[in-house]
């Protein structure tokens, strides 16, 4: 009986984690994604930090094998969850999530380089999902059918831009000049489109919960994501990879002076909040390689206030996680997966 | 009628009864009884028009003197007279000096007759005194003049929601009343000439601010130096422009300083929030078209002193525009809002001239960032959009004041005019030719001071093209650059002209501001109104008539609609 009731325990915590683990959770992964290339970026010429990279590359590596893992689980014991995600406007998006992770722990590898025949491979077999949901939700967004621009331009929508991005950088690593320029401009054309629509936010309601305001971080995540990805086509920080971290900056400074557009979110410590971390992590590296570029007093004091930021808080944020294990175990049921609850389902708590 | 008697009956001592001419004398005794209140909230004609009769009779009311009975229009405003004095319309000096407390808790006597309006102390315009007048007091106490007592802070004056001010008014630069709408300050009126003074005023150093510049390229450009045009004439327009710059700067400040209320109230209007660039855009002017004489060239810390409010302006109107609300960009576009953009872009351009590097760029990329979004919505010209006119006004100039301007900010930052210049100097060319010849649609405008802004777009392109010309020498550039310099001079010389006529002849150039006395509710009788004016709705349902009073609710989020406390 204690076998059996431990067993039946064991599966309802199973259950459960599986249930909860949505495509959102993948932010962790990209925010310690990022942070690890922010570092290999930074520590590239040192040779003691080796060791340090590798410890920071294989943390991530290994939560996000674990979400991965999860989610594949949850593909195949719940794929109507999946598709209600696909069909949230919110959701959607994050399923960019899980290959802009790959592809960044790819990049960030302390032992792989991109000429490395498994890079290219790997690459491909990144790269393509991203295409394939590109073409899926941007032609949505133009073409008829329910799912049109307006009804669900969210900022959330900035991560398939990144995507984009993030491949194309990939790409021109590998010297591959075309497909990255190809990637590029067609991030760019899109998150003109959506920067546009964004801005002038036809319906008078947020599309965007309450909850999931941290995710307007993203505003100034695609610019800075566009920077580095120009900066490695055109091979130096040119006037546009400045001008695109300068909107950035400029969008971030914007953000952060309004604190009580945040502060609903922050009452009750939730998944989204990660949501904070890798848009500062992009900003961070961005202002690294401005920093390079000028090389003045200004744009390093700009560039270590936002390494120390970046850095804070994403300790902060894993002390966080750390401490609300309920995350994941508790077995309290969620929130079903009932379309209209689906915004706090994408948050989690 | 009789249950809103009663209500008022049970909130206020009973302070209602036919008054005649002859009680006047009795009135300010300590007898609550006695005391009629006409209290006049914000809105309601009804009263209005009980306060114009008595104001007719101002020479000691000794006129037949009907009824003035208190009748709120609802317990709610019962209430709130009972907590807040609505004190734009009490009673004169000559009644308080006397220092009588009225016993009535906050329902003061407002709008009695008037026995003699105190010539210094109207006190209709206190509420937009900056602290309802207190700093009035203080001053006047310094000079020894009696003053009279404190009023509580009418707590009215909280922000005012955007809506509002496209329900009130309309025009092409909103600051037409509508029909049905009352203000809160008296309409017959002339008003104190600081209350009339709009931002809008800092557009004339603008206009002769660019005039200044242009003639200083084309005395010191090589391509048109075959018109041996003399110097002295930047001097004298630039001196000009300095001396316009301080003045209308020191009276604005003495708005602020004496005010504030109503310069709060243009700040939260959706086209007069632009023109707060205006003056650090002169600023700029000035700095581009120091004559030689002057100065040679400019301190790079002045650049860094001119660009910070800038900064600040562009973090709070971007950002109400990205965060949305009720000042989304998709409601609140209108073509002045390209004054913002040009603000950016001559930043740019004077910290490019100043031999800066990275701050242009930077100034220059957030200008672009949100030019794009601006011209995307304007075109569109979206159903949601209230404020641009139908027929064409003159602030479609402004159109074509961005693209010259972040041309010859492009040309001075990368060192030469190269292609990125020459598109922007194409589209501003283009926008500039599809308005010229539309110039009949241009007739019919009420003047007003802010077309001296329109006039800074001509002349930016006349500059761009000497620039142009500079690059591309040849005849028919530098005929080009010719005839745009003398249209925008003449321009220029018409306006004048019919400034000074309005200024000196016809005597309204400063018009009463209905624009910035808006109340803060609407006038209550709706059945007589036409169309109510903003609708917040979907797409989708723009043809339909909505009431605005539901323009809060949100048909695609219907979760979460936005509350009219939300971010603005």
């Amino acid at each position: 009986m204690e076998i059996q009731s431990s067993e039946k325990s064991c599966k309802d915590v199973a259950l459960t984690v599986l249930t909860r683990t949505h495509a959102g959770y993948f932010r962790i992964a990209l925010s310690l994604g990022w942070q690890a290339l922010l570092w290999k970026i930074l520590l590239k010429d040192s040779r003691m930090a080796f060791p340090l990279l590798t410890i920071l590359w294989s943390f991530s590596l290994s939560i996000l094998l674990l979400l991965s893992l999860l989610y594949l689980l949850r593909c195949i014991f719940f794929f109507d969850m999946i598709k209600d995600e696909f069909s949230h406007h919110v959701g959607v998006n994050y399923l960019f999530a899980p290959w802009i992770s790959w592809l960044l722990i790819l990049e960030s590898a302390p032992f792989v380089t991109p000429s490395h025949a498994s890079f290219v491979v790997l690459w491909w077999v990144l790269a393509v999902p991203v295409v394939v949901l590109d073409v899926k939700i941007y032609g949505q967004w133009f073409t008829k059918g329910k799912r049109f621009l307006t009804a669900v331009a969210n900022p959330s929508s900035h991560l398939s831009v990144v995507g984009n991005l993030v491949g194309a950088r990939a790409a021109s690593k590998m010297g591959w000049r075309e497909v990255s320029v190809f990637l590029f401009s067609l991030g760019m054309v899109h998150y003109l489109v959506l920067f546009v629509t964004l801005y002038q936010r036809f319906s008078g309601g947020d599309l965007l919960p309450v909850v999931l305001r941290p995710v307007l971080f993203l505003f100034f995540a695609a610019p800075s994501a566009a920077s580095l990805a120009w900066y490695s086509i055109s091979g130096r920080f040119d006037t546009g990879s400045k001008m695109m971290f300068f909107l950035s900056l400029f969008l971030f400074t914007s953000l952060i002076c309004r604190p009580c557009l945040f502060k609903k979110a922050m009452r009750k410590f939730n998944i989204a909040w990660w949501a904070y971390s890798y848009p500062i992590t992009i900003l961070a590296l961005a202002s690294t390689r401005y920093a390079q570029e000028v090389n003045d007093g200004v744009a390093h004091a700009i560039r270590l206030f936002l390494l120390a930021l970046s850095v804070l808080v994403i300790f902060g944020l894993l002390l966080f996680t750390a401490f609300h294990p309920n995350l994941l175990l508790d077995p309290t049921p969620s929130p079903t997966h009932h379309p209209t609850t689906f915004p706090t389902y994408l948050s989690a708590n | 009628m009789a249950a809103k008697q009663d209500c008022h009956d049970i909130a206020l001592p009973p302070l209602i009864k036919p008054i005649t001419a002859n009680e006047v004398d009795g009135f300010n005794e300590a007898k609550p009884s006695s005391k009629p209140s006409t209290v006049h909230p914000p809105s309601t004609s009804v009263f209005r028009i009980e306060a114009t009769s008595m104001l007719k009779e101002e020479d000691g009311a000794q006129g037949t003197r009907s009824i003035s009975i208190n009748m709120p229009p609802s317990p709610v405003e019962a209430h709130l007279q009972n907590t807040k004095r609505v004190s734009f319309t009490s009673g004169d000096g000559e009644v308080d000096e006397n220092g009588e407390e009225h016993e009535a808790k906050g329902a003061r006597s407002h709008s009695q007759p008037m026995p003699k309006r105190n010539p210094v102390y109207d006190r209709r315009f206190d509420s937009f005194k900056t602290w309802s007048g207190k700093l009035d007091r203080q001053l006047s106490n310094l000079r020894g003049v009696p003053t009279q007592e404190e009023q509580p802070r009418p707590q009215e004056f909280e922000n005012l929601p955007v809506h509002r001010y496209f329900d009130a008014l309309e025009g092409p630069e909103l600051d037409t009343l509508r029909a049905y709408e009352e203000i809160i300050l008296p309409e017959d009126k002339q008003w104190p000439f600081l209350l009339r003074f709009p931002i809008s005023s800092f557009s004339i150093s603008l206009g002769v601010g660019s005039q200044a510049i242009m003639w200083k390229s084309l005395s010191s450009s090589a391509a048109t130096s075959f018109l041996d045009v003399s110097p002295h004439i930047n001097l004298i327009l630039w001196l000009i422009t300095a001396a316009l710059t301080l003045t209308v700067a020191v009276v604005y400040a003495m708005k602020t300083i004496f005010y504030f209320e109503a310069v709060r109230r243009e700040y939260y209007h959706p086209v007069r929030v632009n023109y707060f660039f205006a003056p650090w855009i002169t600023l700029h002017f000035l700095a581009l078209g120091v004559p030689p004489l002057i100065a040679q060239t400019l301190p790079q810390y002045l650049w860094y002193i001119l660009m910070a409010p800038i900064l600040c302006l562009d973090l709070k109107i971007y950002g109400q525009w990205m965060s949305g609300g009720q000042r989304r960009l998709s409601k609140v576009a209108n073509p002045s809002n390209h004054l913002s953009v040009v603000g950016n872009f001559e930043g740019a351009l004077l910290g490019a001239s100043m031999g800066l590097k990275e701050g242009p760029i930077f100034f220059f990329a957030v200008g672009m960032a949100h030019y794009i979004v601006l011209f995307v919505t304007l075109y569109q010209r979206l159903p949601t959009n209230e404020t641009l006119p139908k027929e064409l006004h003159p602030v479609f100039f402004l159109f074509v004041a961005a693209p010259s301007v972040a041309s010859t900010a492009w040309a001075k930052i990368q060192g030469s005019f190269d292609s990125g210049s020459r598109i922007a100097y194409f589209i501003a060319l283009f926008l500039y030719v599809s308005l010229a010849v539309r110039v009949n649609f241009f007739r019919g405008f009420k003047f007003s001071l802010a077309w001296w802004s329109y006039t800074c777009p001509m002349t930016g392109v006349a500059i761009t093209t000497i620039k142009y010309s500079r690059a591309v020498t040849c005849r028919a550039t530098q005929i080009l650059a010719v005839v745009l310099c003398i249209v925008a001079t003449v321009t220029v010389a018409a306006l004048l002209v019919n400034t000074v006529v309005h200024a000196v002849v016809l005597g309204d150039l400063f018009p009463n501001d209905m624009a910035i006395a808006i109340s803060k509710r609407r006038p209550r009788q709706r059945w007589y109104h036409k169309k109510s004016g903003s609708s917040d709705s979907n797409i989708e349902h723009y043809l339909k008539y909505i009431d605005s009073d539901s323009d809060e609710k949100d048909v695609e989020a219907s979760i979460h609609s936005s509350s009219p406390n939300s971010q603005d």
